[in-house]
């Protein structure tokens, strides 16, 4: 297994890459390819619920079916909605689950335990929980990095590190603007500025002698975050990218969020999350479907592209999902409502066998027929992907908790 | 009822009750716990619980070199009865209550000053929780006195559901969101049928802007039924207004073209003449409500401690018990015999030897944090954040020094009067708090989360060390300490003062060497100033400036 010589990485060489010290955004993808990598995630997060009928489960000419046609995809025998046509032509290389069954059809609670993998409050999301689960030593840029346009119905943010603490909580980037106050205040000097952080640490370094707790760990490592934050600011510049690449990838936030989310993986960022917002159709559902479907096909297709092409696809997990699915019933002003019991997701990429189905609904898609999968199944397909042990426990703060739902299991027909 | 039969000053005072409780617990849990606190951990971390800011030197100085065996009952009466208990009281209930909601259309919130002032006279005033608390859920924004007070249905758009969710979380502890759509899976006590029933209470309320008066009020009609249907099982409910545990309310039958005081139109807001809203204040802020109590009591433990002794705090049920439910039910009985009142019950908890504890570790390891075996180590809150930082700097006190000047100059005789009052106090920080609304904005978490879930982020790091607005604070201008410590030539001074306004201590040697060692070529006091400012502005980056300990 070639990811097995990560442990051999030293210090100095781990350092140098997550700071690319020549500018790692510089280098030729290829030169980033050739060594060996972390392993890492991307979360494309459907935010107020894609319709599987509409995705990845078509019920054509069925009840519940609405107007829409199935078509074929590069997979034998397997069809998805004809809102979808360049993802049908790599099926081949995705795994797709059609039996979730989260019994949540709720927005916040949805997103936390999707993102949790349980309903238990106070665990971390996926993108924190993994963000600490493949730390390495020497890792400096924020472990995990989220993406999303402002939006008045922020509750994609929920949860976020639990009780992992400040460290492994998600930065936020916000309509493609890298965080504020990334460059160093005018009118004052190198000098003062070598004494205000030697003040600090020896500070830190004093109350730490009588007050050696977690919390205070947690705050030293936001000064380190922030300082390859400020080091590594670039990362977050589009204007780096050629317009034929804007253009690639879609110039609406989803498509640029993408785009950056592509640069932060390459800059060594471990996991990063891009919203796609209002799937939430409770009316017009199948008009705002195909502008939904629209933006993410295309996309979604050109990131798989280049992460394949830039040979990132092996070390990276992709993760297609939303915090439900929708109704099967179609409601009075066309829509589609919030629904938990049967709907799909789909995976690619680090440890996902490639061109599988899994599970099946019911000829109308109101129940789930074989195969059900929970939150917590999933969960542990996401970590078993990435090479953890999802049976692991984290030990902090004198408390054990396992890092996944122990009453799930990850999902093996879907693991490679 | 341990209590029974006796008054209320003939059982043991409350603060010992929690102390032998969590020495009991303590022990059967083997775990030491931490010592005494120093006194200047103890004044720094009180003065941020009960008036929510940092001490200034000057109170500092007087507290350390106190000599009086009692200095520590003295301290806390004296921070509970100044204005800016009122005040810090103010901000942490605005905090509890809106959680930082703002209405969709935000020009439609009522008033902050207003909101606050409101809530700012009911701590003065030491209001006992349960009238607070029916005051709140009573006023449609009509009624001159308690018009603010209607912030807590604006905040959420008298959006029923919002409410209704809001309503079990804030005053009882309990989220019951799931059990919205079904019997919550994962709670034997959470039921749809107690969600509906809270629900049924506000589920004809609706938001009125008047564009006439250009203040927002509450509608309610006086018709609409509630009727449920389970996403699980085909159950289907109907319910009248019902708290959980309690009996439906059914309403009375009312004359046909008479159930309004004011019908709603489009120009004006729905008086019905039965208020299913008016029972919900009536009937919720009482002892026999399950829940009403012990959230009290366990969101005054979480003020104090950082964390609830149910924790988060809004999900109490038989799946998470608190960690220490003898004490909390202790607080519980306490505060059903003394009526709601907070004051009292804060300076019961800082009374106690386990909120006088040290921020040392006892024997090296973290104890578990529900053990509260140490003291907390928790993160200021974007509020406590905002007013330790403009003391740090002397921003306060310049501020009330100039106010002050003036009206000791045009009405001498008052100025007695107005240090005591929370709304002369009050105007005072209004000026400040425009000047430092980007320190809450940089601080502040998401609507709705509550801040004993807040944690320091890189985002509030990056604030600290480029904000300009931050350069503003340290910068060696006039009318601040720098004033003060430009003029001190000797280092053991200018280190103990600039120690006693930053970490509210006196320095240890090697600190007192640092700066000694800064100021070796430094001869004149721009010199000093400008050789002093890039350390001031360390310490203020330091953990221990940065947490509560």
């Amino acid at each position: 297994m070639r990811h097995s010589t990560i442990a051999s990485i030293t210090r100095r060489e781990a350092i140098a890459r997550t700071l690319g010290l020549a500018g790692a955004a510089a280098m030729a993808p290829s030169a980033l390819a050739t060594s060996p990598h972390r392993k890492q995630l991307l979360v494309l997060f459907l935010s107020g619920g894609a319709s599987q009928l509409e995705t990845w489960d078509p019920k054509p000419g069925t009840k519940f079916g609405g107007p829409f046609r199935a078509i074929n995809t590069s997979l034998d025998g397997v069809r998805i909605g004809e809102l979808l046509p360049r993802t049908a032509k790599i099926m081949h290389r995705l795994a797709v689950v059609r039996s979730v069954n989260s019994n949540l059809p709720d927005h916040e609670k949805g997103h936390y335990a999707i993102q949790a993998g349980r309903l238990a409050p106070g665990y971390p999301v996926l993108g924190s929980a993994v963000a600490k689960l493949l730390e390495q030593p020497g890792d400096i840029l924020p472990g995990y990095i989220t993406l999303r346009r402002d939006g008045p119905k922020a509750y994609t943010d929920t949860g976020d590190a639990g009780f992992l603490g400040a460290k492994y909580e998600g930065v936020r980037v916000i309509n493609g603007l890298p965080p504020d106050n990334l460059i160093v205040p005018a009118g004052i000097n190198a000098a003062a500025l070598q004494t205000r952080d030697a003040a600090r640490r020896a500070a830190d370094e004093r109350f730490l002698r009588t007050h050696a707790r977690s919390p205070i760990n947690g705050y030293g490592t936001t000064f380190d975050q922030a300082s390859a934050l400020m080091q590594r600011r670039e990362i977050f510049d589009l204007k780096a990218e050629s317009p034929k690449d804007v253009e690639r990838y879609g110039r609406h936030d989803f498509g640029q969020n993408c785009m950056l989310a592509r640069r932060l993986l390459e800059a060594g960022v471990p996991c990063v999350r891009v919203v796609h917002f209002d799937w939430d159709a409770h009316q017009d559902n199948f008009y705002w479907h195909q502008m939904r479907c629209a933006e993410f096909d295309r996309t979604f297709v050109t990131l798989l592209d280049d992460l394949e092409q830039r040979g990132m696809l092996e070390h990276t997990l992709v993760v297609v999902t939303g915090e439900m699915g929708r109704t099967p019933q179609i409601n009075n002003f066309g829509g589609r409502d919030h629904w938990g019991r049967a709907w799909s997701m789909a995976m690619a990429g680090c440890g996902i066998k490639q061109g599988v189905v899994h599970g099946m609904t019911n000829d109308l898609g109101t129940e789930v027929k074989e195969d059900e999968v929970g939150i917590g199944d999933l969960f542990h397909t996401y970590l078993t992907a990435l090479g953890i042990d999802s049976s692991a426990d984290y030990h902090l703060n004198g408390q054990t908790n396992p890092v996944a739902d122990p009453a799930a299991g990850p999902i093996k027909a879907v693991l490679a | 009822m341990a209590g029974a039969g006796l008054s209320a000053e003939e059982v043991m005072p409350l603060h010992a009750q929690i102390d032998g409780l969590m020495t009991k617990d303590w022990a059967a849990a083997k775990i030491t716990p931490a010592a005494l606190s120093t006194d200047a951990e103890f004044f720094r971390r009180l003065n941020l619980d009960l008036n929510g800011v940092i001490p200034t030197p000057t109170e500092t100085r007087e507290f350390l070199d106190g000599q009086q065996a009692d200095r520590r009952p003295r301290a806390i009466d004296a921070l509970l009865s100044r204005p800016e208990y009122a005040l810090h009281m103010a901000r942490v209930f605005d905090v509890i209550l809106a959680e930082r909601r703002l209405p969709a259309v935000k020009s439609y919130d009522v008033a902050g000053t207003a909101w606050r002032g409101y809530l700012a006279e009911s701590f003065a005033a030491n209001k006992p929780w349960d009238v607070i608390v029916r005051e709140i859920l009573a006023s449609d924004g009509s009624d001159e006195s308690q018009a603010a007070a209607v912030k807590f249905y604006i905040a959420r758009d008298a959006e029923p559901h919002q409410l209704t969710r809001d309503v079990a979380r804030v005053f009882l502890g309990t989220d019951l969101q799931c059990a919205q759509c079904h019997d919550d899976p994962r709670f034997d006590d959470y039921k749809q049928a107690d969600y509906f029933g809270i629900y049924a209470f506000v589920s004809r309320l609706s938001f009125f802007r008047d564009n006439k008066l250009n203040r927002s009020f509450v509608g309610e009609k006086a018709v609409g039924d509630v009727t449920f249907t389970s996403v699980f099982a085909a159950n289907q409910g109907k319910t009248d207004p019902r708290l959980p545990g309690g009996k439906m309310i059914a309403d009375p039958i009312m004359e046909k073209g008479k159930e309004y005081v004011m019908a709603p139109s489009a120009t004006a807001r729905g008086v019905p003449v039965y208020s299913r809203r008016k029972q919900l204040a009536a009937q919720m802020p009482r002892a026999e409500t399950p829940g009403f109590s012990r959230n009290l009591g366990n969101r005054l433990w979480a003020l104090m401690f950082g964390r609830g002794l149910v924790h988060p705090l809004d999900l109490h049920h038989a799946k998470n018990p608190p960690s220490h439910p003898a004490v909390l039910a202790a607080i519980e009985q306490w505060l059903v015999l003394h009526h709601y009142d907070i004051k009292g019950c804060l300076r019961e908890i800082a009374l106690t030897r386990c909120y006088q504890m040290s921020g040392e570790l006892p024997g090296g390891a973290e104890p578990p944090v529900d053990a509260f075996a140490v003291a907390a180590m928790r993160a200021l809150t974007p509020e406590q954040m905002r007013w330790s930082l403009l003391q740090a700097t002397g921003r306060i006190e310049a501020n009330f020094l100039r106010t002050l000047e003036q009206l000791k100059k045009t009405k001498p005789a008052e100025v007695e009067a107005k240090l005591k009052d929370w709304s002369w106090r009050k105007d005072g920080y209004e000026l400040l708090e425009k000047q430092s609304s980007a320190v809450i904005a940089a601080f502040s978490p998401l609507p709705g989360t509550d801040d004993s879930k807040v944690d320091p982020v890189v985002d509030h790091t990056l604030f600290l060390l480029n904000s300009p607005k931050i350069m503003e604070l340290v910068k060696a201008s006039p009318g601040t300490p720098f004033d003060r410590w430009a003029a001190m030539s000797d280092p053991v001074a200018l280190a103990e003062d600039v120690y006693l306004s930053i970490f509210n201590r006196r320095p240890i040697a090697e600190e007192t060497e640092e700066i000694a060692r800064l100021m070796t070529s430094a001869k004149t006091p721009k010199a000093r100033a400008e050789a002093l400012q890039p350390l001031v502005w360390g310490l203020l980056l330091s953990a221990e400036f940065r947490f509560n300990h």
